[in-house]
């Protein structure tokens, strides 16, 4: 008898039910005897439903068929029965698990009222019911009994505010389930079953007015129960005031309970598929547009539920419409899994900062773990991964594409990057520390729920990567190091950057030593040159938390991104380099606000890149990206989605307002890494797009010409708008924009010696523009000044920092003799080949107006006065030094011997344009004329050479009189402003007014108003949200009506 | 006034569908093929001769049990919401204990005729209430009505005498073990027969008897007693309500 | 019956439970008072356990009870339906666990605003 009990009941999934009832029934007689008995029943109870489902899960998973449980010992349909299948058993574990962490972080209020208890208990269980029974009026009992038990754990806080909105979400679930319960009736007066399945068998009898409006009134109320906008302010007002524990259920629990009942019965709603999806879709981008004006952080992560649930609800729909419901699991599976995890434990990180609005979250500033935790589930949330989400939505997109559903593409990614928007908007708030917080009291104990969401988010993301991809180990590899340098956060500084530079070394030569051609190049770039710069962290010997980890994953990722086989492995490892240098740009010292602008810039590039991607993958049918060619009449578009993802990413003009902010306040050193190296990633894509697509003759020119164009004006304004820069590192940012859009014509130019020009610059700039960051970064550290006319003089204090600057100047002009010149030569020439006049000249210029900032850069920092309060200043420490010499050495040796570059470049791009490079012993030649580099550079020294003797000579015979550096009469006036003593204030005043007019901000200006005109947008869209319960309800009765009448009512 | 014109045309639009609705509906002239093969099958396969009681109980007992659960938690959630605030003592909870009513509010004592009705009524409504949950199987009632009618026992009770005592501590014993029983019951049904809540774990005894249609009048005690038990609860917690901060 | 013609039972049924829905609903959307929307509610909730039953109604059926003068033999044909009736006294335990809660938060509403107009309950919106 007990083994029956045991093998027959309480293993099977009906087990869940005995436990949750049996317990729930119990708790309130074991309460007499001891509170604290109640509460290990109840414990016992949750942990059961989590082991029986988890169990029954197994077996299924291992091969076992679905169980079909039948009650009274009658067949179905003359019985109610229940299923416990994959789907089933996916949603239950999950249910029960979040179901069981919740009363974890939720026990202090819950322990203090035995009915809270036996009211969660059953709650959890209404949800298994939901997910279980296959009998459309059970479903509506399990239903009740979740919304009742839902309703009295609101209401237990029993504030006004709490109560009201609990009222409010009683009258419209009621009107909700009084539709269904009218749907059902006149089911079963068609098709005289009240078995789901029993109604799908005999679809044909639901027909006629009858069948219409029984099927519209389950919809209207499975629907309103998944809060569509704009029927869902009751919903938004429970998750602003509910306390987190019940909200966090409402939203995972409730919510996907109500979503598998919409599925299952689904396939008798098969006529409102399209209403359904336009419900969804609309409502994932509006709730994520309205979320952009609130500031309330429970509100807040209101319109997300509602926003995922409403993508869930456009997913399925999309699925079965597009008749591929085996993806289902992927799609629907992981963006539930998502959600689930995140938003609860978000809700619950809510309930333990325990402030409302989200500025105050700014409690978390400074607490490392803290905000790693929130970084977490707000990343996964967002769909960036490893987490289930990102896998989902890539699932997603590409199906859609491949089904031709384009415009729920641009649904589905403009919402993403609406809710990107909001959430890491608050997570910016949270990064800001203010004065007036006091500490949080958060007990780190009770972090323990959250921190398990946020383990699991991994874990199933990582199941979800296995079901997608074999090269699983290689993608997760940067994650895998970075954890590992995580765990070792606690060692002093200097010890974690030199293990970050063992194991980014190791690792990125094991994972980019094998590769051939263009990839070998970027392997030396990105990887090696990533090391090379990153030997500069060294300067700084303080902890930086979190710092070394997360470098050592951008890097890597960097590595297995030029690894990447296919366009899913190369967008996970784009979207973790995303992820992780915008967390590094957080850790500068005003580096939170500009950051958030990079990461929506690079969400947006690549969310463009998604959508090229998907769009290939449908013309293909393949997701190798050597198959982005074979996508025929959709390549010009393909390429275009690509090159418009890459040209954000590089800084392109009209999408370069992340530039200066975040090269200007990232760490210093890590800022040489982000110009240096990580901008070389979205040139290493551009190219593969290029070869890939490009260079086809099919595809016709156009698209590269407009490439061409943007390149060449972004090199322009960026030099122009360096020009008139006083910030030291933002005339360097903007100095790497212009030269990055060099590189993006030379690309555009599609010929052999246009792409060698491309990849000769690409190397240099990584040379100069890395020595110049990593002086400038010695420069900021001994001055403490980002300002360029606080500076001056400074050749005596820093003399090997000034030679540095000076080279990398050089370099970078088009000056003989060092790479610089080699590099505008080759691009003078691919241009001319191509007759491309007009960018000749845009390029002649804009390298003319570089030389002005580049000039005011080395003058003002190094010569001129110098400050009294910098006399004591010294040389930048050897080793910030170390990796500019190393860098110099790099360049003299190419200036003097091009060849050893050239010839690499050449022959790994020959397999895409063939073409090859006349050499005529050391000079290159052209049909424009030769460049011998070697003489060169023997003229050039022979020219510097003898003035220079000159002058030794006449130092040594002449008397010299030193003038010292105060002696020096002012005029009778002394101004107001100190700076503007100062001759390199405004420096090329001048030249404002002639060219000013070409840089103002306008780019600035336009992203603002659009910022502007989304609030404004959902100002307006947010007017329903009255907070009075009958215009919700109002809505919910109009839902219906609508509805109706759009599905072709009138026509009955 | 505008809302109410676009309620109006709202609930219009409704009543368009409704007639739809109504014009389509057509009075069935036979049994669905369920309810066919309930009243066929019902009688000998469950032994039960009011059918609606053997759908209720067993073909449907799930539904039945998530319906004595809701009433359940019903009572709990009334409870949860109208439980007294906490005044001088924090550590005791005094929504717990029975010495609730120390502080209930006098009330206008009732009438001398409503008084005496109820001392006379009170024993045969009860007794009465029991007998409709006794017979559920064989004539109409059963579990819910029998306890409604137990509770409107107590709803006269306290009309008559809004001072009287009702034991919180019975209520909470009672309701606890009879769900309890009940999902014993459900849990025999898939270890002695054919699966959870079948009746037929007892003989079926002789059909139309009191003692016959198997676990049917069990369940049913089970029900009465706990639905009686619940809804005078929540009579009782209405009475109570305390007045609350003002 | 000629009073109404051959107009069926179930089908007046039907039509003051569907009545009984939009008068339900009105009181629910017009009323400001949260005792009178209960009460919108509970006419909701009847109107839709009238539609249910009349679903179940045969014509000419009696109660699905079997004694003597509906014996085994003939009921097949003599009784109603009885899965609605079943589903009925569900639907009604249901209606009445929600009204209960429904109660108790107006109870609670007043004590905490000491006010019981729907209206003035909007501080959380937008």
């Amino acid at each position: 008898m007990v083994e029956g009990f045991i093998t027959q009941v309480l293993l099977q999934p009906l087990g869940i039910y005995v436990v949750a009832l049996g317990a729930g029934f119990l708790v309130p007689l074991f309460d007499r005897a001891h509170r604290s008995s109640a509460i290990l029943l109840f414990f016992l109870a949750l942990a059961g439903m989590v082991a029986i489902a988890g169990i029954n899960l197994l077996a299924i998973l291992n091969g076992a068929a679905p169980i079909q449980i039948e009650t009274a010992g009658i067949a179905p349909p003359f019985a109610i029965n229940l299923r416990f299948g994959l789907y089933e058993g996916g949603f239950v574990l999950a249910v029960n698990s979040i179901a069981l962490l919740g009363a974890l972080h939720w026990l202090p209020s819950l322990r203090q009222h035995a009915s809270a208890l036996l009211l969660y208990l059953i709650m959890v269980m209404g949800i298994n019911g939901m997910v279980m029974t296959r009998d459309l009026f059970n479903l509506f009992i399990f239903i009740e009994i979740t919304s009742i038990a839902t309703y009295a754990l609101i209401g237990m806080e029993r504030t006004g505010s709490v109560l009201a909105a609990g009222f409010k979400y009683i009258i419209a679930t009621s009107v909700a389930s009084a539709f269904f319960l009218l749907g059902t009736i006149f089911l079963y007066y068609l098709t005289g079953t009240l078995n789901i399945d029993g109604m799908v068998a005999q679809r044909e009898l639901i027909s006629g007015p009858i069948g219409f409006i029984a099927t519209l009134f389950l919809l209207t109320s499975l629907l309103i129960e998944l809060k569509p906008y704009p029927a869902n302010g009751w919903g938004l007002d429970v998750y602003e005031t509910a306390p987190g524990g019940i909200a966090a259920l409402i939203s995972v629990g409730v919510s996907a309970g109500v979503f598998f009942a919409l599925l299952k019965t689904l396939p008798l709603l098969d006529n409102y598929l399209s209403s359904i999806a336009v419900v969804g879709g609309a409502t994932f981008l509006l709730s994520n547009l309205i979320g952009l004006k609130q500031d309330n952080a429970r509100r807040l992560l209101g319109y997300s539920s509602i926003g995922q649930m409403g993508l869930l609800t456009l997913a399925l729909a999309a699925t079965v419409q597009l008749g591929i419901e085996a993806q289902l699991p992927l799609v629907a599976g992981g963006l539930f899994i998502n959600h689930l995890l995140a938003k609860a434990g978000l809700f619950w990180l809510a309930d333990l900062v325990n402030r409302n609005s989200t500025r105050d979250w700014s409690v978390l500033a400074g607490r490392p773990g803290r905000l790693l935790l929130f970084g977490i589930l707000l990343s996964a949330l967002v769909g960036l991964p490893p987490f289930p989400g990102f896998w989902a939505k890539w699932v997603l997109v590409t199906e859609l594409a491949a089904g031709g559903l384009y415009p729920w593409i641009t649904v589905v990614l403009l919402g993403s990057l609406l809710e990107a928007a909001y959430l890491f908007r608050w997570f910016t708030q949270a990064l800001q520390t203010r004065e007036s917080d006091t500490p949080d009291t958060i007990r780190l104990e009770s972090l323990l729920p959250v921190a398990l969401a946020a383990l699991l988010l991994f874990a199933t993301g990582y199941g979800m990567a296995v079901q997608l991809e074999s090269d699983t180990l290689i993608m997760f590899l940067p994650l895998l190091a970075g954890t590992a340098l995580w765990l070792l956060d606690g060692l002093p500084g200097l010890l974690k950057s030199l293990l970050m530079l063992v194991v980014v070394a190791a690792g990125g030569a094991w994972l980019t030593l094998d590769l051939e051609g263009l990839n070998r190049i970027f392997g030396f770039i990105l990887v090696g040159g990533g090391v090379l710069l990153s030997l500069a962290t060294q300067y700084r010997s303080d902890v930086r938390k979190g710092f070394y980890p997360l470098l050592g994953i951008l890097l890597l990722s960097l590595a297995t991104l030029l690894r990447a086989h296919t366009s899913l492995e190369f967008f996970f490892s784009w979207e973790l380099m995303t992820l992780s240098s915008y967390l590094l740009v957080t850790l500068g010292r005003g580096g939170a606000k500009p950051a958030l602008t990079y990461l929506l810039f690079s969400l947006a590039a690549a969310y463009f890149i998604l959508a090229g991607f998907a769009l290939a993958y449908a013309a293909s049918g393949s997701l190798e990206l050597a198959a982005l060619g074979d996508t025929g009449s959709s390549m010009g578009l393909v390429f275009s989605l690509l090159a418009a993802g890459f040209v954000i990413k590089t800084g392109g003009l009209g999408v370069h307002i992340w530039v200066p902010g975040t090269y200007g306040e990232a760490d210093d050193d890590f800022t040489a890494v982000l110009s240096a190296v990580v901008s070389k990633a979205a040139i290493f894509g551009l190219l593969l797009v290029a070869a890939q697509l490009g260079i086809r003759s099919d595809i016709g020119l156009d698209p590269a010409y407009v490439l061409g164009w943007i390149g060449m004006l972004t090199a322009t304004f960026g030099a122009l708008m360096a020009v008139f820069q006083e910030d030291i590192k933002k005339l360097l940012a903007y100095s790497s924009m212009g030269q990055l859009g060099y590189i993006v014509t030379g690309i555009a130019l599609m010929s052999h010696l246009g792409w060698v020009a491309a990849l000769y610059l690409t190397v240099n700039h990584f040379l100069f523009k890395g020595i110049l960051f990593l002086a400038v970064a010695g420069v900021v550290l001994r001055t403490s000044e980002r300002l360029m006319y606080k500076m001056g003089g400074l050749i005596k204090n820093m003399p090997f920092t000034f030679v540095a600057t000076m080279i990398a100047i050089i370099a970078m002009s088009g000056v003989p003799p060092l790479t610089g010149f080699g590099g505008k030569w080759l691009l003078f020439n691919a241009m001319m080949e191509k007759g491309w006049y007009w960018l000749a000249a845009l390029a002649f210029f804009s390298s003319a107006v570089a030389f002005l900032y580049m000039y005011r850069l080395l003058h003002t920092v190094f010569l001129g006065q110098r400050k009294l309060e910098h006399a004591q200043l010294r040389e930048a420490p050897a080793i910030l030094l170390v990796p500019q010499f190393l860098l110099i050495g790099i360049i003299m040796v190419f200036s003097a011997y091009p060849k050893l570059l050239l010839e690499p470049l050449s022959s790994a791009i020959s397999p895409w344009l063939a073409g090859n490079l006349v050499w005529d012993g050391l000079s290159l030649h052209t049909h424009l004329g030769y460049w011998n580099a070697p003489m060169i550079m023997g003229v050039v020294a022979g020219v510097w050479m003898i003035p220079l003797l000159f002058l030794l000579l006449m130092s040594l015979t002449l008397k010299i009189q030193k003038v010292g550096q105060f002696n020096i009469v002012f005029a009778a006036e002394r101004p107001h402003r100190p700076e503007d003593t100062h001759f390199a204030y405004n420096f090329f005043a001048h030249y404002d007014r002639a060219l000013g007019f070409l840089v103002k901000p306008r780019a600035t200006a336009f992203w603002n108003s659009i910022v502007e005109w989304s609030h404004t947008l959902a100002a307006s869209l947010r007017i329903f949200y009255n907070g009075n319960g009958q215009t919700y309800a109002l809505f919910i009765v109009m839902y219906l009506v609508v509805l109706f009448l759009v599905n072709g009512g009138l026509q009955l | 006034m505008i809302k109410r014109i676009v309620i109006l045309l709202v609930l219009l639009m409704l009543a368009f569908i409704f007639v739809n609705l109504a014009a389509s509906y057509s009075e069935q002239t036979s049994l669905s093929a369920l309810g066919h093969y309930y009243v066929e099958q019902g009688p000998s396969e469950l032994g039960a001769a009011n059918l609606v009681t053997a759908v209720v109980v067993t073909y449907r007992g799930l539904d039945t049990l998530g319906e004595v659960t809701v009433l359940f938690i019903s009572a709990a959630g009334v409870g949860l919401l109208l439980r007294r605030t906490r005044r001088k003592d924090d550590h005791e909870d005094l929504e717990q204990g029975d010495r609730a009513e120390e502080t209930a509010i006098a009330r206008k004592p009732a009438s001398e005729i409503v008084e005496t009705a109820t001392e006379l009524l009170l024993p045969m409504v009860i007794l009465f209430g029991i007998y409709v949950f006794l017979n559920g199987h064989l004539s109409p009632g059963g579990g819910f009505q029998g306890g409604a009618i137990i509770a409107s026992g107590t709803m006269f009770l306290l009309l008559a005498l809004p001072e009287s005592h009702i034991s919180r501590l019975m209520i909470a014993i009672t309701e606890s073990l009879s769900g309890f029983s009940y999902v014993v019951i459900g849990v025999l049904g898939v270890i002695l027969a054919g699966g959870f809540l079948d009746n037929r774990i007892i003989g079926l005894g002789t059909y139309g008897h009191l003692f016959s249609a198997g676990a049917i009048p069990l369940i049913y005690v089970f029900v009465g007693l706990k639905v009686g038990f619940e809804l005078s609860a929540v009579l009782d917690r209405f009475r109570k309500e305390d007045s609350g901060p003002l | 019956m000629s009073f109404f013609g051959d107009l069926q039972i179930s089908m007046i049924v039907l039509c003051s439970g569907l009545g009984l829905v939009l008068i339900g609903l009105w009181g629910i959307l017009t009323q400001r008072n949260l005792i009178r929307m209960i009460i919108g509610f509970s006419l909701l909730d009847t109107g839709i356990h009238m539609v249910m039953v009349s679903i179940g109604y045969v014509t000419g059926g009696t109660a699905p009870i079997i004694n003597d003068d509906v014996p085994m033999a003939t009921a097949v044909s003599r009784v109603v339906d009885p899965v609605p009736s079943a589903l009925v006294l569900t639907a009604i335990v249901i209606g009445l666990g929600v009204t209960a809660v429904m109660l108790s938060f107006a109870v609670r509403i007043f004590r905490a605003r000491r006010t019981l107009m729907i209206d003035e309950c909007t501080e959380s919106k937008w």
